[in-house]
């Protein structure tokens, strides 16, 4: 049995057809071809699949299809401006916090949601956003350092 | 040569590929896919040790949507191995470890893969299992490899079994010097295994060509050595055989070769290809991973070091238990390392130690970043502690005594020429604070230094070409994961060529194309690559001084490059564009096209000459201990290393923090625990615990300057040594927090809680 899923992505009304099992980031990377949302360890565990689902980030790996019926995602193909990049994705690469850079669309999409409540967070503020994210390139040092700068760069302050 | 004389050489330019990984683009393995594609899987077995009695794969064959089922009957009866040749692609006669490849599938879709491959009926004879390296090597343990012998070198009075391989370190007289001594100190540390756990997954796609060739797009460290595998396992012609590399989510020495990788996926998804006639795509599921594929591996290590009451250390003795897995892959080296490492990298006149890597039914050692350092360091840094409080002497004092000079020797290194220990160490010692810093109650303080190889190991090329429009594409055979291949480099043929680092591109790796290279392995980018595209650069600079010279009436020795205009020095009107030259090129040579290469012979043979110039590193921390949980909070780390010249600044420093990073999982969290029977407790990621931005402190990370190595511009590889000192540096700190010394890793809440009650603390 085929469901079919209504959705709006990045802005754009789109529908097609799901299994009742398949998660949604199989539904969003394997029929919808958005590549962008990575897989990683499918139990949302390192946040590598995270999307904007109703305006809060969630793991689209633990989410199912079926239950996005009518829901607003922002995946990280619809953050950038066209050819200008966010705040947050010209902060990751200025400060050197993209190493391999799997998990970045997954960081991206956390510190967006994160930054589009509150552009002067504290401490714990990034830590608690990102702390479902596994990074094991950077040592998270430079990726502290960017969310800071993209928060700085967004609230007008650099 | 200083910074100041550099345009880009030690800055921190934005990275090549950067914002096709801030935009999501599909560029990665996991986001391959080829027409037509099967989906393919592997059959693991299910016992950690067991004779194969046989295999039926009718059943699996007849399910509608198959397109090929293999076993080690249908390829080659050929084995692999790195220093021992033990393994077959696919099992044969016996498997031996929990998740060891039996038996592969080629079908429709991921669901008809999994019908298929629990319709393989394997009958198997379940042998005894051992899991622990020291059990493994006594005289009623199981037989592993029944015909495989024991390593020649080994003493002719030592009885063991399973023995993979064996290194003696042995300098001066230990034996006698430690009969002298005034203070011995006798320990024993132990670490476990780990796994690399880089965040995407391991993927292989092969297609057969038309004309018979096969391709094979594959997210390895070393596209080279899988090309060798694929041919050599299926059985074709190497030159039959093309590796593409798609970009890679990490790897850490965990995807360095078909071989190492132990997970052989690249040449079992190329003979599914072939049998199937279609093209095939294995993707590994992470949990599938943690069992099978290779790991930074457990070790034990005896400790024993004699010093004089004014803190000369006389000698050492020691031996070494390394877990090899099921098969060699890495360990002989790896074992080899630590064996060496546990000597230290301070002066140490009389030393024997012994090494064992050792056969035992768990997933296999691989090159994982720092092979065999981190577990050596973790054994002698706590260990210096502990002389230093028998001595009564501040660590740093202790240390700093035995530290060597330039000309001195440590153990594997005949003769030094810079040593940057001493200034890592007070560094360190200053930027932690330490004898200042006001500690509050169960707070301690902790120092740990470490070394590692410089480097040794195979040469390689670079071929940088230079366009009409005067932008450059460089060649190299290593492939980028966040490192020197997309940091560094573009950033030495920019300097050479006076261009913009945004002219110039890397290409990744395809066999058919890039130069021969052993691959993105053992801090090796940088030096290899590094170096060859210097001379590369280098080269195409005089083809275009020549050509430039006789347009500008100049001698090729009179000019310079910079901003893409080619000049006579001191004449600046005097000038043509490197277009301009470029594009002339074309009518005379066709192209500009230089070529260099790392003769690693010559450079190993100078640096022997006039002595090594080996990378050090001190780190410190501050840590606060609970006295009722266990926990470990780290509260200030510090990282000093001299990594002579950092071509790219932001990158060293980012290999180095995340270095740092993996062995603070090492030290507080990460492990791959077993039961009795092999099978692996925690192979998902809600199990296998990493570190998360919580439990990580800022990596303060300083550079120190004036010991160039021997890379280019006197770089040194900066991606593994970052490894060595954390486990050590925080389980000192605790020491100093609590009193109590814990010798097993990881200094998880449980095994701190364990260590405090049992000295009565808690």
């Amino acid at each position: 049995m085929s469901l079919t899923i209504n959705t709006t992505i990045n802005g754009k009304s789109v529908s097609a057809s799901a299994e009742p099992s398949t998660s949604l980031l199989d539904f969003l990377r394997d029929t919808l071809e958005f590549k962008g949302t990575k897989l990683c360890c499918n139990t949302g565990e390192c946040g590598a699949c995270s999307i904007i689902y109703n305006g809060k980030p969630i793991n689209s790996c633990v989410t199912l299809a079926a239950d996005a019926n009518g829901a607003e995602i922002t995946t990280i193909e619809g953050v950038a401006d066209g050819d200008k990049l966010h705040p947050v994705q010209q902060a990751f690469i200025d400060t050197g916090a993209v190493q391999c850079g799997y998990c970045t669309p997954g960081y991206i999409i956390s510190v967006k949601a994160l930054l589009d409540r509150t552009t002067k967070p504290t401490a714990e503020d990034i830590e608690e956003a990102v702390s479902g994210n596994i990074c094991r390139c950077t040592g998270y040092t430079k990726i502290v350092d960017a969310i800071q700068l993209a928060a700085d760069r967004m609230a007008g302050r650099v | 040569m200083a910074k100041a004389e550099y345009t880009v050489l030690g800055t921190s330019p934005a990275r090549m590929g950067g914002v096709e990984r801030v935009i999501g683009a599909g560029i990665y393995g996991i986001d391959f896919a080829l027409k037509d594609e099967l989906h393919g899987g592997i059959l693991r077995s299910q016992y950690a040790h067991a004779r194969i009695i046989s295999i039926d794969t009718s059943e699996a064959k007849k399910i509608p949507g198959v397109h090929a089922v293999v076993t080690a009957a249908d390829a080659p009866d050929v084995r692999y191995g790195r220093t021992s040749i033990d393994r077959y692609m696919l099992a044969k006669n016996k498997v031996r470890y929990m998740g060891d490849p039996v038996a592969a599938v080629a079908a429709d879709s991921p669901a008809i893969v999994k019908q298929a491959l629990k319709k393989i009926k394997v009958v198997y004879e379940p042998l005894p299992v051992v899991i622990d390296q020291e059990e493994a090597m006594k005289l009623d343990a199981p037989t592993l490899h029944e015909d495989m012998p024991l390593p020649k070198n080994l003493p002719a009075d030592v009885k063991v079994k399973n023995v993979c391989s064996f290194t003696a370190v042995h300098v001066g007289d230990p034996d006698k010097a430690m009969a002298e001594a005034d203070i011995v100190v006798d320990e024993v540390y132990e670490t476990k295994m780990i796994h690399p756990q880089y965040l995407e997954p391991r993927i292989a796609a092969a297609r057969v060509e038309p004309d018979g060739r096969i391709t094979v797009w594959a997210n390895a460290q070393a596209p080279f050595a899988v090309r060798t595998d694929v041919a050599r396992l299926i059985g074709v012609a190497l030159n039959k055989v093309r590796i593409i590399s798609t970009e890679l989510g990490g790897g850490f020495g965990g995807k360095a070769s078909g071989i190492t990788s132990g997970a052989a996926i690249e040449p079992i998804c190329a003979l599914l290809a072939v049998k199937a006639k279609r093209p095939v795509m294995i993707v590994l599921d992470k949990a599938e991973e943690t069992i099978s594929t290779t790991i930074r591996s457990g070790a034990k290590m005896y400790i024993n070091t004699g010093v004089k009451k004014d803190g000369t250390i006389v000698a050492r003795q020691g031996k070494v238990v390394y877990d090899a897995g099921a098969y060699s892959g890495f360990g002989a080296m790896a074992g080899a390392r630590c064996t060496n490492m546990l000597g230290g990298w301070y002066l140490m006149p009389n030393c024997h130690i012994d090494g064992y890597v050792v056969y035992t039914n768990k997933q296999v050692c691989g090159p994982v970043r720092g092979p065999g350092g981190p577990q050596a360091a973790f054994a002698v840094e706590s260990h210096m502690d502990s002389i230093a409080a028998k001595l009564g002497m501040d660590p740093i004092e202790f240390r700093l005594k035995n530290t060597p000079k330039p000309g001195d020797k440590i153990v594997g290194v005949p003769k030094l020429r810079d040593v940057s220990l001493g200034e890592t160490i007070k560094t360190a010692a200053e930027k932690i604070g330490w004898g200042k810093v006001k500690l509050e109650k169960n707070q301690g303080i902790g120092i740990a230094t470490g070394s590692w190889i410089e480097s040794a190991g195979p040469g390689g090329g670079a071929v940088v070409k230079v366009n009409e429009d005067g932008s450059v594409t460089v060649h190299i055979g290593k492939i980028d994961m966040g490192t020197a291949p997309r940091f560094g480099i573009p950033l030495i043929a920019a300097e050479e060529l006076g261009v913009p680092v945004s002219d110039v591109t890397v290409v990744n790796v395809d066999t058919d194309a890039s130069p021969w290279d052993a691959g993105t392995v053992g801090s090796r980018a940088i030096i290899v690559s590094g170096t060859a595209t210097r001379l590369a650069a280098i080269d195409a600079r005089n083809q275009i001084f020549k050509m430039a010279a006789s347009q500008l009436e100049a001698s090729p020795d009179d000019l310079e490059i910079k901003d893409k205009q080619i000049r006579v020095r001191g004449t600046p009107s005097k000038s043509v564009p490197l277009a301009t030259i470029a594009t002339a090129a074309h009518n005379i040579i066709g192209e500009v096209i230089g070529r260099g290469y790392c003769d690693n012979v010559a450079m190993m043979a100078e640096e022997k000459a006039r002595g090594s110039s080996q990378p050090f590193t001190a780190h410190a921390c501050i840590v606060e201990v609970s006295p009722d949980t266990g926990n470990v909070k780290i509260l200030k780390y510090v990282a000093v290393h001299d990594i002579g010249f950092p071509i790219h600044l932001a990158s060293v420093e980012g290999q180095i923090e995340g270095a740092t990073a993996m062995s603070i999982g090492q030290a507080l969290c990460e492990q791959v625990v077993f039961d009795n029977n092999g099978r692996t407790m925690n192979p998902s990621f809600v199990d296998y615990l990493m570190p998360t931005i919580n439990m990580m402190p800022r990596i303060e990370t300083t550079l120190v300057h004036g010991y160039p190595g021997a890379g280019p511009y006197g770089a040194k590889g900066a991606g593994e040594i970052a490894c060595v000192p954390p486990m050590a540096a925080i389980a000192n700190a605790i020491c100093n927090a609590t009193g109590v010394r814990i010798t097993k890793l990881p200094l998880s809440p449980e095994n701190v809680l364990r260590g405090l009650k049992e000295a009565g603390k808690a």
